[in-house]
């Protein structure tokens, strides 16, 4: 009950009251009749509770099914809803117990109309613990001038979808062990790690507390552990720009700009210093090696983020590697046979690819990359990219930080993380590709 | 019609029918139906702006109603009427025509019980049948209420 039917209530419980005391009918016809008007009140806004909970339909959509824990993921939850005048409602989006809300509204009030319409709540979740959560549904208020009721519909229509939520250790990297801001590299370092890199014969002068004795005893023969080296290096992050002459995803880029400069800040406050290097497409427009200003940083990144003239445009460029690979794929399809239509079609193709290497040069890019990476003191990078137009570009990034032993994390938009070809090869290279939140 | 023209029209019958009914029935204590219209009346243009305004025309017309009530029973209910009128509007439930079918059968039902006190000699008998009724309706309401939540809101 609200105040103005609580207000009734007492009118009508004094009024029935003093008809009972003096035995007065008139007193009891004008208590009875107001107790006789608010029972039809309740009753009609009962009837309408339960026609608009009937009304009601819920259709929630996650931004991913399966996510790792602490990840943020958008939740989109549509429900239509038939509130006739002069009745009001509430709608909100029940959350799981293992989720935190990290920003949106979960909560919509409902105007009154005779039709049915459809309102949408959108919000961002960030799992707090793994395992499986179900979107338990939603809550519904209804009020009038007289009543309000509550009711949580956690039917199976209104319910769902569940939320595979991955441990952060399933993510990693099976070759990295992190402890803090350090972690352990392929490589060999002055700071040994925990990692076993490689195993070698013994050399006289080789630490004895580093020979794996049960190798030792199978092969009668001294075999040392190599460890893996520890590094304590800040990433480099490469943003890569969208050319100003086509579109681009507005809001994609804000949210990519943010996450650069929150790295960045990251870096500086961890590791003393942050290298940064902007690019358009195969262009390289401005390199920032080890600065240690924040300040300087941030001027730095608003200076720079946004849309870039593209001096140089690459469309599908190959390199030598692969049209090498593509050479040995044609080779084993004619060795193969098949169909004669085929084999010459593979013949003829392999033969254009040969005559294509003869003249290939390494783009200015790749060089400018490679004297790029090669001068500042990194064991991984952060690519942070629209995924807008050609993608050759990026192709050749991995390729020379690969070869430099870079490990190499590319971020890009939700959107485009969702509709990528699982088997391309672009992003196969990199070691990691996720979203950037 | 405008809220505000039903408004006048629900009073102006009111005050009709109430001096109509004080004139006829002659009684000795005529002056307490026009001080108590007086008393609607000035609570119905004062309260025009207050947030609770339905609920003071409540208050200030029940001792109309009982007033009107002890001449005539029939006078007293028809009063009713007007008051639930004018206090419904007030809260905007005459907009649309399904909420004056609805104002038309609460009229209606109100007929019965004011023949039940009409035929009763004493207040403890329809009391007793008031409150089993409304008791009766609280249980069934209870359970489909249970009912409808576990259809609806059962977990999954």
């Amino acid at each position: 009950m609200r105040r103005c039917a609580q207000g009734l209530s007492l009118v009508i419980i004094v009024i029935i009251s003093c008809a009972y005391i003096l035995d007065d009918l008139t007193l009891l016809l004008a208590g009875g009749i107001l107790l006789a008007a608010l029972l039809g009140q309740y009753l009609l806004f009962l009837y309408r509770f339960r026609g608009i909970v009937t009304s009601v339909a819920v259709q929630r959509s996650l931004e991913r099914s399966q996510v790792r824990k602490g990840m943020i993921l958008r939740v989109e939850t549509t429900v239509t809803i038939t509130v006739p005048p002069p009745m009001t409602a509430r709608i909100s989006d029940s959350i799981p117990l293992q989720v935190a809300i990290q920003d949106g509204d979960t909560s919509i009030p409902v105007e009154p109309d005779l039709n049915s319409r459809t309102y949408q709540l959108k919000y961002r979740i960030m799992p707090v613990m793994h395992g499986n959560c179900r979107f338990p549904g939603i809550s519904l208020t209804v009020r009038n001038v007289f009543f309000e009721n509550s009711i949580a519909l956690f039917a199976d229509p209104f319910s769902g979808p569940e939320l595979l939520v991955q441990p952060v250790g399933m993510f990693d990297p099976s070759n990295r062990q992190s402890t803090a801001e350090s972690h352990e590299v392929e490589k060999l370092k002055v700071v040994s790690g925990f990692g076993i890199r490689a195993l070698r014969e013994y050399y006289m002068g080789d630490d004895l507390r580093r020979i794996d004795w049960k190798l030792s005893a199978k092969h009668n023969k001294l075999y040392v552990r190599e460890y893996t080296g520890m590094v304590n290096l800040p990433p480099l992050l490469i943003v890569d720009l969208p050319w100003r002459g086509a579109p681009y995803p507005e809001a994609d880029l804000n949210r990519m700009v943010s996450v650069v400069a929150g790295q960045a800040e990251h870096a500086i406050r961890f590791y003393q210093y942050v290298s940064i290097l902007v690019i358009s497409g195969a262009n390289i427009l401005h390199f920032t090696p080890e600065e240690k200003d924040l300040q300087h940083c941030m001027s730095v990144l608003r200076e720079w983020m946004h849309p870039a003239e593209r001096m140089v445009h690459e469309y599908h460029v190959h390199d030598r590697a692969d049209i090498r690979g593509n050479v040995r794929h044609l080779e084993t399809v004619i060795t193969q046979g098949g169909e004669p239509g085929s084999i010459v079609f593979s013949g003829n193709l392999r033969k254009q690819y040969l005559r294509m290497m003869m003249y290939m040069q390494a783009t200015a890019f790749t060089g400018q990359i490679a004297r790029t990476l090669s001068s500042v003191a990194i064991d991984e990078c952060y690519l942070f990219s629209l995924g807008c137009g050609d993608k050759s570009h990026i192709r050749q990034i991995i390729r020379q930080a690969k070869i430099a032993k870079i490990i190499v994390h590319i971020r890009l938009p939700v959107t485009d993380i969702a509709t990528r070809d699982p088997i391309s090869n672009l992003y196969r290279e990199a070691d990691t590709v996720e979203a950037f939140a | 019609m405008k809220q505000e023209h039903r408004d006048y029209l629900f009073l102006a019958v009111l005050a009709a029918v109430v001096i109509g009914v004080t004139a006829w029935s002659g009684s000795p204590v005529w002056y307490l139906n026009i001080i108590f219209l007086c008393l609607f009346g000035g609570v119905f243009y004062a309260a025009g702006s207050w947030h609770d305004r339905a609920f003071y025309l409540v208050c200030a017309g029940e001792p109309l109603i009982v007033a009107c009530g002890i001449m005539n029973i029939w006078a007293g209910l028809f009063a009713m009427w007007m008051v639930a009128g004018l206090v419904c509007n007030a809260m905007g439930m005459l907009e649309f025509s399904h909420e004056l079918k609805i104002f038309v059968l609460f009229c209606g039902v109100t007929v019965p019980l004011a023949i039940l006190i009409h035929v009763s000699n004493h207040v403890v008998l329809p009391l007793l049948i008031l409150a089993a009724g409304t008791g009766a309706i609280f249980a069934v309401e209870t359970i489909r209420d249970h009912q409808f939540r576990k259809q609806y809101g059962a977990h999954p």
